[in-house]
């Protein structure tokens, strides 16, 4: 209907210092709680003393997720919600690259004016790679359970068959429990495809903007050849990465859904995010062209694969909870019962607000074309998806020393802190809609 | 005679335009001149025109809700009570009344009688059914046409005359005809 | 106005109009039927009938003349059960799947896909029908209160899920599809109600103009299809609605599809058997099932684009798209064998390593090898753009997919069973006459439905066609162009002036 409304395609975002300002205040404050809540963490469990290959007796579980043999201590939390943060964000900031990706591969046109919101996420990978990286290097023993070496001695008491067996999937080829070579190279190797691939369609997207002739379509193009390529591997290293990242946490613990799982959790934190960071430019004044159809569509995403993650969630659990075989059933066991029931209200709570919330909140046509609808929506849903990542991960590391506090709100904000940032500056670079897009025409005049 | 309101007879003029941008123009531009259009028919939907004819938002989508609401609690209700209430029995170790196993048989039926319940609502509201007569004002509007129709008893303002200038100078065939019914 | 991107490439080829559209679907359904079709429709009917014989046999023996033992419980009855329900997903992927994500490309080809779905549905009925032994005790699977007491059927059985999903399955298809037919068979009434108008029978004609005027018309059609169409009028109100029950109907259906295949897997997966119980079973039998079913559906639009004459309407586009469907879903079903094969070392369950060892190596190995080679590899083939654009090659393909299909759910199903725990039960499956035989009965009941559906209603949904004409159409692709010419040329003269 808007046929002859002129729209500024040159406009470009403007990262004001302003704004600067205020993300480096988030991370100073995420800083000052993480360090207070260290303090606190420290002095109530005794100063900090390390207890490596201590045991402990209190908190022994039925012995599945993974080690009570060693000992906890504070900055095993600490850590653990590094870790946390660093998978969360990674799998956000790679959703923005697949988004992308999907959007070539399927020929979509409706997405074309805002498609530099999701090519701005890929440029937190490095960051995001880095921390977890030097968060393994220092403190694998303190997450992974695997790494100890003496669970491979067959003549130490510790000895684990079970993890022995699978010992390859870390080690190889060095010996058991020496330096988890193949676990590092692949650890490495997905980052430098994701991001490699990722500046492939970045750059081919970006150089349209300088074409002469509009119905030149030679990056479009070659675009899609790359996004085929991202999706291909994306395909297998979604899989694996949540494996080696995640479940592996819980060494004794296997599902073969669980790569599939892990995806869903993060393709709709991912589409989440997009939604809040394209009402919160509309907000600015930014984007014109983006109306209430583009974002129906964003809403509708969002519903569709809230319910997608609950089917993927309740597939894995019936299955697990109908055979009730031991060695699968302690991954759900240990969340609703084990270390004193602290995770059983974040596992149901998950489920309320990544399911129950978005299906009746966006259920209407009119909640999905409403801006503010839509946030407290997207709000909802990261938060869901962020305890649903803290579910996966947290028993098995902290195990019955997990909460919610100080420590938690620390590293959160100085993440988000440091994804905005990164992301406003990467979009300041370069111009706000692809103008030349072959897309962007059909996108200018969706309607829904 | 008594009943004559009830078969009071309105006289339709009815014109036929061979594009969809024609029709769409024509609806805005007639209601524009003061003239209300009483309904379009065409081969397909077109998007949007319901709005610019003025036709309320339909009401479908409550109707499915309440049907999926109903079929849901329906469910729960029925394995509750044959399970837990009627004949309780256990089954694999597990209790009366495992919620987990409930979920998809109360999905099925949620969907079921969703499904049913809203398409029946659509024959009830539109009074479809099977061997329904129809009353076409041009039967090519199943094939390539699209007539808009205006009632002329309803639009006074303007005589039958004027109306038909208007919708022949927006592309309408010529001579649209009058049907009374 | 619908604006499209010069990059798309036209759905609807060689200028065809509205007019076009409907005189090229409803051509088949007024014509006699062709030589072509009652040929093919007598093959379906006699390979029914040689079916029906095996389906009386088994019914009248029991199933006892099946090749199943006392360790393989299940083997051709269920694989050809689930291969089947597999097939029967495609038609509402098509209709609610690509409908939500607004796919113009779907509405040439969505009736047919529907059309086969319900059929496809029906022969995995026949088959569970078939392995209950005593079909006429098949309300049992209801939940109505038994004979002797008011023992209720176990909800917590994934079998009496499987009742449940594909009865509504089955019913919310068939609705989903015959609102979608409705105003097509409204044109068809109409076309036939002008006949009788232009045609009328007077009193005052002569005999020979009376035959003249016999000639051209249609009683029956008219009759026939106005009794279909429920009225149909097409008004702006009824198609305002219309369109809000269709996308329903599509949300409905879309979280519906996922859930019949998912209780299809739960058959197995909630069971301790190694090789079934494995947690990725729902998503990967779900896009297992929407890989054979765009093959199958690609086997059947290949044949009909040909006997009745509508390359313009499902194009090579068409059937590059398809493929595009079929690359995805079959490396999805590639990326979760690996999956599982992984898993099951990497559990260190001694059992499962075994069942997945023993599937590629144990006497099953071919049908192994088969599964793979079929599903896995021959669908990478359509990476190159000349296969996916060739017509031989996607007619070979689609039918080594669901081949591939097949051995799939025969290898998940009988080489998880032939080794029992006790080494004392293994045992081989070898299939009778009446395995084969049943077999045949579905494909004669499937080809005899599709037959009749293909020469009584319209094979492709005109009202959705000529709802994207205008903007899938070669002009449109040139117009888009020729826009794109003009505002440069403005903006050259602009920099210039």
């Amino acid at each position: 209907m808007a046929d002859h409304i002129q729209y500024n395609l040159e406009e470009r975002y403007e990262f004001t210092p302003k704004l600067r300002k205020q993300l480096l205040m988030v991370i100073g404050i995420g800083l000052l709680l993480l360090v207070a809540g260290a303090v606190f963490l420290a002095l109530d469990t005794g100063g900090g003393h390390h207890g490596g290959g201590e045991h402990h007796g209190g908190g022994h579980h039925e012995g599945g997720g993974g080690g009570e043999e060693h000992g906890y201590n504070w900055m095993t939390r600490i850590w653990a919600n590094f870790w946390l943060n660093g998978i969360f964000f990674t799998e956000i900031a790679v959703m923005g690259v697949l988004f992308l990706a999907i959007q070539y591969l399927a020929k979509a046109g409706w997405s074309a004016s805002f498609l530099r919101i999701p090519t701005a996420f890929g440029n937190f990978l490095p960051f995001t790679g880095g921390v977890l990286l030097i968060v393994f290097l220092f403190a694998n023993h303190d997450l992974f359970h695997w790494t100890h070496s003496s669970l491979y001695d067959k003549a130490g008491e510790e000895y684990d068959s079970i993890i022995a067996n699978k010992a390859p999937f870390f080690f190889w080829p060095f010996e058991s429990g020496s330096f988890p070579v193949f676990w590092l190279a692949r650890f490495v190797l997905y980052f430098v495809l994701w991001y490699w691939l990722y500046t492939l369609i970045k750059k081919q997207h970006l150089a349209e903007d300088n074409i002469e002739n509009r119905l030149n379509v030679k990056h479009y193009d070659k675009a899609t050849v790359y996004s085929a390529i991202f999706i291909v591997i994306f395909a297998v290293t979604s899989s694996t990465s949540a494996w080696d990242w995640v479940m592996s946490i819980d060494t004794h613990w296997f599902s073969t859904m669980f790569g599939w799982y892990m995806f869903a959790s993060g393709w709709v934190s991912g589409l989440a995010v997009i939604t809040l960071a394209v009402i919160y430019l509309k907000e600015q004044g930014y984007l014109k062209m983006v109306n209430e159809n583009h974002l129906h569509d964003l809403g509708k995403f969002m519903f569709a694969f809230s319910i997608f993650w609950t089917y993927i969630w309740f597939s894995q659990f019936l299955l697990i909870y109908y055979a009730n075989m031991a060695e699968e059933t302690i991954y759900f066991y240990e969340r609703l019962y084990g270390y004193d029931g602290i995770y059983s209200p974040m596992l149901v709570l998950n489920l309320i607000i990544n399911f129950v919330f978005p299906f009746l909140f966006l259920m209407t046509r009119d909640a999905k074309r409403k801006a503010i609808f839509l946030k407290v929506a997207a709000w909802g849903i990261l938060i869901g998806h962020y305890l649903d990542f803290f579910v996966m991960i947290m028993p098995g590391t902290v195990k019955e020393n997990g909460g919610f506090f100080l420590v938690e709100i620390g590293t959160l904000l100085m993440f988000i802190g440091g994804f905005v940032l990164v992301f406003a500056n990467t979009l300041s670079k370069y111009g706000l809609i692809p103008k030349n897009h072959p897309m962007l025409e059909e996108s200018l005049h969706h309607s829904i | 005679m008594a009943d004559s309101k009830l078969i009071e007879k309105h006289k339709y003029m009815v014109g036929i335009y061979d594009h969809e941008e024609k029709i769409i123009k024509a609806v805005k531009e007639v209601q524009k001149q003061g003239v209300k259009v009483h309904e379009v028919y065409s081969p397909h939907p077109i998007h949007h025109i319901d709005t610019y004819i003025g036709h309320p938002r339909t009401r479908i989508p409550i109707a499915a809700f309440l049907f999926g609401a109903t079929g849901m609690l329906l469910a729960i209700w029925m394995i509750s009570y044959m399970l837990a209430v009627d004949w309780p029995m256990i089954i694999g170790g597990k209790n009366f009344l495992p919620i987990p196993t409930m979920v998809p048989v109360t999905f099925e039926a949620t969907v079921l009688i969703s499904a049913l319940g809203m398409v029946t609502t659509f024959f009830i509201a539109n009074n479809m059914g099977p061997g329904k007569k129809e009353a076409m004002f041009d039967r090519r509007t199943t094939d390539n046409r699209y007539a808009l129709i205006v009632d002329l008893d309803k639009n006074v303002a303007k005589s039958s005359e004027e109306i038909k200038v208007v919708l022949e100078s927006l592309g309408a065939e010529a001579n649209p005809k009058i049907i009374e019914r | 106005m619908q604006v499209t991107s010069h990059v798309r490439e036209p759905l609807v080829t060689n200028g065809k109009t509205m007019h076009d559209i409907t005189q090229d679907i409803c051509r088949q359904v007024e014509a006699k039927p062709t030589l072509a079709w009652l040929v093919a429709f007598a093959i379906s009917v006699a390979t029914l009938l040689i079916g029906s014989v095996a389906l009386a046999s088994t019914w009248w023996y029991g199933i006892g003349v099946w090749g199943l033992n006392k360790t393989i419980g299940w083997a051709w009855d269920i694989t050809n059960f689930v291969w089947w329900v597999g097939i029967g997903h495609a038609g509402t992927l098509i209709s609610a799947i690509l409908l939500l994500f607004r796919q113009k490309w779907r509405t040439s080809i969505n009736r047919a896909a529907e059309a086969m779905t319900i059929f496809a549905v029906l022969c995995a009925g026949s088959f569970i029908l078939m392995h209950m032994g005593r079909p006429w005790l098949a309300h049992w699977a209801l939940p109505l209160p038994n004979t002797y007491g008011s023992l209720w059927v176990n909800f917590n059985s994934p079998l009496v899920w499987d009742v449940f999903a594909i009865s509504t399955y089955l019913t919310v298809s068939v609705v989903f599809w015959y609102v979608g037919l409705i105003p097509d068979l409204a044109t068809i009434r109409d076309r036939a109600k002008i006949t009788l108008e232009e045609n009328p029978l007077l009193p005052t004609d002569t005999a020979e103009e009376r035959k003249a005027k016999k000639a051209k018309r249609r009683p029956i059609s008219a009759f026939m299809y106005g009794l279909l169409s429920f009225g149909w009028e097409g008004g702006a109100k009824v198609w305002a609605r219309y369109e809000y029950v269709a996308l329903i109907l599509a949300g409905l259906s879309t979280p519906l599809v996922l859930s019949v295949h998912t209780i299809v897997s739960f058959d197995f997966a909630t069971s301790v058997i190694p090789g079934w119980h494995t947690t990725i079973f729902p998503p990967y039998f779900v896009a297992g099932a929407i890989f054979s079913g765009f093959a199958m559906v690609l086997t059947l639009m290949l044949i009909t684009r040909v006997v009745f004459k509508l390359e313009d309407y499902i194009t090579i586009e068409h059937i590059e798209v398809m493929n595009k469907v079929i690359i995805l879903t079959g490396s999805i079903v590639g990326i979760a064998y690996i999956t599982e094969f992984f898993v099951a070392w990497y559990s260190g369950v001694e059992y499962e390593s075994y069942a997945f060892i023993n599937r590629a190596f144990g006497p099953y190995w071919w049908a192994y090898a088969a599964m793979m080679t079929c599903n896995v590899i021959s669908p990478q083939l359509f990476w190159f753009r000349t296969i996916r654009r060739s017509l031989v090659w996607t007619f070979v393909l689609s039918i080594v997919v669901n081949i591939g299909m097949w051995f799939e759910r025969f290898v998940i199903i009988v080489t998880s069973l032939h080794r029992d725990y006790l080494p004392s039960s293994w045992a081989m499956f070898y299939p009778t006459i009446y395995d084969v035989g049943d077999y045949v009965f579905s494909f004669g009941l499937f080809f005899t439905l599709f037959f009749l559906f293909a020469k009584f209603l319209p094979v492709i949904n005109m009202a959705e066609v000529k709802t994207v004409l205008n903007s899938t159409d070669e002009k449109a692709k040139k117009d888009a162009e020729q826009r794109i010419r003009e505002e440069q040329k403005q903006t050259e003269t602009e920099t210039v002036g």
